[in-house]
This record gives C-alpha cells, structure tokens and sequence, in this order.
C-alpha cells in the first residue's frame, strides 16, 4: 500500500501555503516531516488526511487519485487512514466510548442505533479492538474512565488509541507529543513503533530532531514552501544534501 | 394556616376535570411545539454555524430578532393565515389546538436555534476534525458535535419549552380560550385560565392556577435535568 | 286428532297469506330504515350529530356564565359541541367577518346593524335585555348617586373631574358609553386626564375603578359576578331597576349568511338561534341567577310582532339597505 502526494500545491487565500511538494509513505514504514512551525506541515497531512483537495498535483492511494473518485469511495478510502492531532480533542464521554467510535460509524445504522439504545439502558459491550488499541498505549484498564479524569498525556494516548482501535492502513501524526512529557513521549512512540510492526504506514510531522531519529525511517525536511529534501534517516541527518538542511538539524531556524 | 391556603386545603375552586384538561392542552400544545422545533431548530443551528454562506450574518441577526419577538405579533399573523379569509383558510386550523401549535413554534424555534447555535459554536473544531478524520461522513460529524454540545442544546429545549409554556397572547388569539360547557377544555391551557379569571377580578383563583403552571414547569426542567446528570456520562 | 287434521288447512293457508302480508310490509320497513341509515349512519341520531359550533361573543356575556348553562341541553339535544370564543364585541363581529364564526351573539345594536347592512349579518333576532349602572367610590365625589338620568351624571362627573375609566375598546359597553357622553353634548377640550382610556375587559375596568376611586360605566351582570371582589357602589341605576332608558343593554343574535362564506355551519347556527330564543332557551335565560338576582330579560318570545329586531334599527324601507 501507498499514499502518495504527489506535487500537490495548497492555496489559502492569496498565497500557496506551499508547492510542488510530493511525498509518499508505504506499509509498514515510519516517515517523519520536520520543518519550523508554520511550514505546512499540518496542512500537507490534512491533505493525506483527504481532507481537502491539493489546488494541483494529486493525492492518491495505490496509485488511485482520490479526488477524481466519487465522494463515496473516496470515504471508504478516508476509513483507512487514521490521524491524531497536537491535541488530543477527545470526546466528552468515556474512554471506551471515545475508541470506539471509528469502530461504531462503521457498522449499519440499525447497529448503531442498537448499541446506542442498550448503551442507555446500561450495557455498554467490550470491543476486542479497543482493549487491543488500549493496551498499545498502556491504558487497558481504564476504558471506563471518563476522560476529564485523565491527564493530558494519558489523553493524548487515548486518542492515539482512538485512531488505532479501527485498524487503518496508514496513520498520519501531526506532532503527537509536543506537549507531552517524556514518559508519555515514550509510550507513545513505543505504539508507533509497534503500529509500523503491524504494517501501518506512519506519517510523523515533528519539530524534535531526536524524535525523528528515533523512530523515522525517512525523513522529509520542508523550509519555506518546498521540499528541499527526503531521504532515509541516518543519510539525512549524518551527511545531508542541503546546507540549510543541517543548519536546522543542527537548530537553527530558517526563515 | 394563611387564609389562601386555608381555601386551598378546604374548598379548590376548580372542578379535577376542568384543570385535568387545561394541563393537558398546555402541554399538548406546548410539548409538541418544541418537539416539532427542535427537529428544525438543530439542523438549522448546525447549517448557520458550520456553513459558509452569504446572509450568515443576516441569518444570525434573524434569529436573534425572533428570540424576543413580541407574542401577541405571532398571533395576530398566525390568525390572519389560518383564518378562514386567510391562506390555509381550507385547512380548518382557526381556534384550534392546533393553530396554537403552529403559533408557539414560531415562537420558542429562534430560541432554540439561537442557544442551540451558541452551543454548537462552541464545540471545537479540532473534535470535529477529529470525527471527521476517523472516517466521519459530514452527517457523523454533525451528530458528534450534537453530542458535545448536548447540555447547551437542552438548555435550548428547556428555554423554547418556557417561552412557549408560558405565553399567552397568541394562544388566546388563535386559540379562543374554548372551554366546552362541561368544563373541559378544548383551546384553554393554564396561560389563559389564568388571564380568564384575572381579568374577572378573581385574582386568587388566577395564583392558584399560576402555582400549578410553575410547579409544572419546574417539575418539567427537573426531568431534564435529572436525564441530563443520571443518563449521564456516555459509558 | 282427527279433527284438527281436517280443520288444518284453512288455518295454514290463512296463516300463509297473512305471513306473506307481514313479510312483504317487513321488508318494506326493512328497505325504508336501511335508507335511513345509509342517510345518517345512526339511525337513530340526528344527521347533524358530532358537529361544532363556532359561537362568538363578548366578554362579559361570557363571564356571567349564562352561556355554559344554555349550551349545555342544546348539545345533549342534538349531539353537537358549541365551541364558544368569548373574544369582546369587536372582534367577535370581526371572526363572523371573516368566516371563522358560525353565530355571533352581541350587545351593540349599531355594529350589529352595520354589519347587517354589509350583508354578513343574516336573521337576527333580540335575545335579552339587562342593563347598564354608573358605579363609583363609595365617597362619590361628583355627587350623582341616585340621579335618575344618565346623561346629567356624566355630565356631573365630567364637571368635577372626577376619575372616569372608560372600557376604550370598541365593546358593546364602550359604544353605549360614547353614545351617552354624546348626549351630554360635551365637546373633545372637556376631557382631561380625569378620563382615561383601559382598553380591557369589564372585569379589569370595574378592578382598576376600583383602585384609582373613580366611576365607571359597567353591565350589571359583571359588577353583580364581581361584588365579592370590588367595594364600588352603584350610583345610577338603569332601567332594569327604574332608571333611564338610555342605559339599556339590549343582546342581539345573528347568523353569518353562507352566501358570503360558504363554509359556514349554517344550519346548526340556525339550530342554536332556534333554541336560545324558544321557550325552553328563554325559561333558561329567565332563572339564571348571579348572586341571587336574576341577570337577563329575555326579549325573544313576545306574542306582538317586533319587525324592529330583524332589520337595521335605521332601516328606511328600501330594498337594498
């Protein structure tokens, strides 16, 4: 499997947030995005999100262009992709209830309407995903909390389960752990990894150089609004191509 | 025991079939008023708040117009259409239980849809992005934030409710405060019982049916209230 | 046994023919009743049951509680519901206008004659009469208790200044009011604030006389269904009690004509006109008590003709009003 940007542009407003930019990410690998704040990056996951479309260039999904498909199927291709954002924006509701929930919008409406009716009068069911997804974070046993008891990095693992629990193909992380502290850091890139293990391709956009060389196996570097360069991580961040590349590496910042 | 009480306990003005009825058409008329507006008042709030559009800004200034529109206003125009001269003439709707429906869901809708508004306006775009990005079709994500915004929302319910309980202008207009010669009543709610006996000087028998309206609306918002906290956390 | 065997035949053919004129009337029965009930489903109800009527009328017509015992045998009689609107003279004539009203029953001869004349109005007959009173502050400041004549006592009032709360709202009271100060021939520079304008009902006029210690001119009927509640007295009183003419309070009751609005219950407005002014409507009318005293007249049933009750009072003879 791959998912592809393929010299996509996006325009808000007057000027292109960026241009020309591809990127591809296939099962089974983690490929980091750095840059400054500001850069895009967010905006270029939204885009493999299938959130919007590129005002040029393509996003496809096994060499599919999504956005030439119809609205329907291109849902059923959003319903393999996963994402987790800087916050956590969880539901207000309990943790299970909050797991499960890509589970849920994907069963009939008479399901749903079902399990929302025996969910009122107090039988709420496990689902095997959720336990799974949960215990990739290390919060088995607290699916029943609500989660305005939770701090924000037991949160924050509680919506990387969220995006688990429906077994995408390929998650997209826009700066999973720039609030967390470092054991949550911790637990959370041990489920990317772990997620990578099970084939799911990683997009990571990060502003800590040392989270991408943990866990990235490539990595794309954006200043301004190009690409200036990908390619595996230990070449990249050992001997890189562009000086402004190991200029940022090294923490400089780049306007 | 203060005299009011004492006539209360010994002698209730009021025949048990008389005030039976009169409960009953207010909340007929009431309930299914803010039922019916509900069913629109929350789309419309959704669309308003989450769209795009040109008139967004006229919309909102709409609904907030509506919120504090004059009652007796609603009722005038409300007559003029069911009114058998009027344009659903045809219909037979003039003095009608049902006309009166049609008069208290214009007037508790802007009031619904303008909290209502308020309330999904406040549910974080990032939650809604997040339901979205799970594989949420748009109408997912409409009812994910319904759900956020579920105490602002019935807040909503629970003022419409009030206005249109408790009004009495247009009601008496469309209605005609019709009680059959047996007592029970066929267009009277609480509202207009109240306004029959006050305006033939019966003032006492007129706070004893205010009591039994507040009463009603209190126990009303405790329903809610109490399927709000006890249905509680979503588990 | 013989016997009876040898008789038997004259008797069985006898039986036979008589049995064929039985069955042949029985049948005849049979056809004529299956058509009744093919007219009417309950044969035996009347073909108007289940229907309602729309009557409007005043406040303070319904506030006497008249109508409640007079509806009452007229629904049992017929299976029929009168749905009554007690909605103040104005707009009670207003819902005839406009077709919401079946039957309108009122006390203001000069809108009932006008709205006659526009052709709304159709078969009007008197229905009763009571009477109007000044009533005032125990102290009675413009002095006019027990003046026999209405017209002298506003003017009396109108002199001194006294606080006069007029209905101001087209009722049948308020047209009777106008008509008095009228008479007075006093000019609009005469009225200061002494004169003020409720725009309410009967019941919240005699309140608000009441509070501000002024006069008022009331029905009988209401001041009598409000005397637990108001310490106003009465000053002047009308004829019902000896008093001037002028303070007459006749009821009319008239039908929408269905020519004008076909939709009209036309023939259980004509029911309802026919029982309110038989005599078992007008024995009604009669015994009807409020505090003890009885509270109207009827006028309906009178053995000389009264050509005056169905034409405008105005009425010059032409055919066309």
């Amino acid at each position: 499997m791959t998912l592809d940007a393929r010299t996509v542009q996006y325009t808000h407003g007057s000027e292109p947030v960026f241009e020309g930019v591809s990127l591809s990410v296939s099962s089974g690998e983690v490929v980091g995005i750095i840059g400054p704040s500001g850069v895009g990056k967010s905006t270029l996951l939204r885009l493999l999100a299938l959130f919007d479309a590129p005002t040029q260039g393509s996003i496809t999904y096994e060499n599919e262009d999504v956005w030439q498909l119809s609205e329907h199927k291109r849902l059923e291709y959003r319903r393999r992709i996963g994402m987790v954002f800087q916050e956590a924006s969880l539901f207000d509701a309990s943790v299970r209830h909050n797991v499960t929930y890509g589970l849920r919008i994907r069963q009939s409406w008479r399901k749903r309407l079902r399990d929302e009716l025996s969910r009122i009068i107090g039988q709420p069911d496990e689902t095997s995903e959720a336990t799974r997804a949960l215990e990739t974070v290390g919060l088995g046993e607290k699916t029943t909390q609500d989660v305005s008891s939770l701090s924000g990095g037991e949160r924050q693992r509680v919506a990387f389960a969220r995006a688990l629990a429906y077994e995408p193909e390929f998650l997209l992380l826009d700066e999973p752990t720039s609030d967390l502290d470092p054991r949550n850091t911790a637990v959370i890139e041990d489920a990317v990894l772990e997620a990578k293990e099970r084939g799911i391709g990683v997009v990571i956009a990060t502003h800590d150089m040392h989270q991408a060389e943990r866990i990235t196996d490539r990595v794309a570097v954006f200043l301004g609004t190009e690409r200036i360069e990908v390619g595996d991580t230990d070449t990249i961040f050992s001997d890189p191509t562009d000086d402004r590349t190991q200029k940022f590496i090294e923490g400089e910042l780049l306007y | 025991m203060p005299l009011e009480l004492h006539t209360l306990v010994a002698g209730f003005p009021f025949e048990w079939n008389y005030i039976r009825s009169i409960i009953e058409v207010s909340l007929y008329v009431s309930l299914t008023a803010v039922v019916l507006s509900t069913l629109v008042s929350v789309p419309v709030a959704l669309f308003v708040g989450f769209k795009e559009f040109r008139g967004k800004t006229l919309c909102t200034s709409i609904i907030n117009t509506g919120m504090g529109f004059p009652s007796v206003v609603v009722g005038l125009l409300v007559l003029f259409t069911v009114s058998n001269d009027g344009p659903l003439g045809s219909w037979d709707l003039v003095f009608t239980p049902e006309a009166m429906i049609i008069s208290q869901f214009v007037l508790a809708a802007p009031v619904i849809t303008g909290v209502s508004l308020a309330a999904v306006s406040s549910v974080e775009q990032n939650v809604r992005d997040a339901a979205y990005a799970m594989g949420g079709t748009r109408f997912d994500v409409a009812l994910v934030t319904i759900k956020e915004a579920r105490y602002g929302i019935a807040t909503a319910v629970l003022a419409g409710f009030g206005r249109a309980i408790s009004e009495v202008g247009s009601v008496l207009i469309v209605g005609g405060n019709i009680a059959g010669s047996d007592g029970t009543s066929v267009t009277r709610t609480l509202t207009t019982a109240i306004q029959l006996e006050a305006r033939q000087g019966r003032f006492e028998t007129a706070m004893i049916l205010g009591a039994i309206l507040v009463v009603l609306v209190l126990f009303i918002n405790a329903i809610v209230v109490r399927l709000g906290n006890g249905g509680g956390r979503y588990g | 046994m013989q016997s009876y065997f040898i008789r038997a035949p004259n008797v069985v053919s006898v039986t036979i023919q008589r049995r064929e004129v039985i069955a042949g009337i029985v049948s005849a029965a049979a056809a004529g009743l299956a058509g009744c009930v093919a007219l009417g489903g309950d044969s035996d109800r009347p073909a108007i049951s289940g229907e309602t009527l729309t009557l409007t009328t005043t406040t303070s017509t319904y506030d006497t509680g008249l109508l409640e015992e007079l509806n009452a045998p007229f629904e049992e009689r017929y299976g029929v519901t009168v749905a009554t609107v007690s909605q103040g003279t104005g707009a009670a004539i207003e819902s005839g206008r406009s077709g919401d009203s079946d039957v309108v029953m009122v006390h203001a001869r000069s809108q009932e004659d006008a709205f006659i004349e526009e052709g709304y109005a159709i078969n009007r007959r008197d229905l009763m009469f009571n009477d109007f009173i000044i009533i005032g502050d125990s102290d009675d400041p413009a002095e006019i208790s027990g003046t026999a004549d209405a017209v002298e006592a506003f003017t009396q009032i109108a002199d001194s200044e006294s606080t006069f709360v007029s209905r101001g709202d087209n009722s049948g009271t308020h047209t009777q009011e106008l008509e008095i100060w009228d008479e007075t021939g006093l000019e609009d520079v005469n009225f200061g604030e002494w004169y003020q304008e409720a725009g309410q009902g009967m019941g919240d006029v005699i309140t608000q006389t009441g509070q501000s210690q002024g006069y008022t001119l009331s029905d009988r009927g209401t001041y009598l269904s409000m005397s637990n509640e108001t310490d106003l007295e009465i000053h002047v009183e009308g004829p019902v009690e000896g008093g001037s003419e002028l303070l007459a309070n006749p009821y009319g009751i008239f039908a929408i004509n269905p020519a004008v609005h076909e939709n009209v219950n036309y023939d259980l407005a004509m029911a309802y006109i026919g029982f309110i002014t038989s005599l078992e409507g007008e024995k009604i009318i009669e015994e009807y008590t409020v505090e003890g005293e009885q509270l109207f007249f009827p006028e309906a049933i009178a053995a000389e003709p009264n050509f005056r009750q169905y034409v405008p009072e105005q009425w010059d003879g032409s055919n066309n009003g």
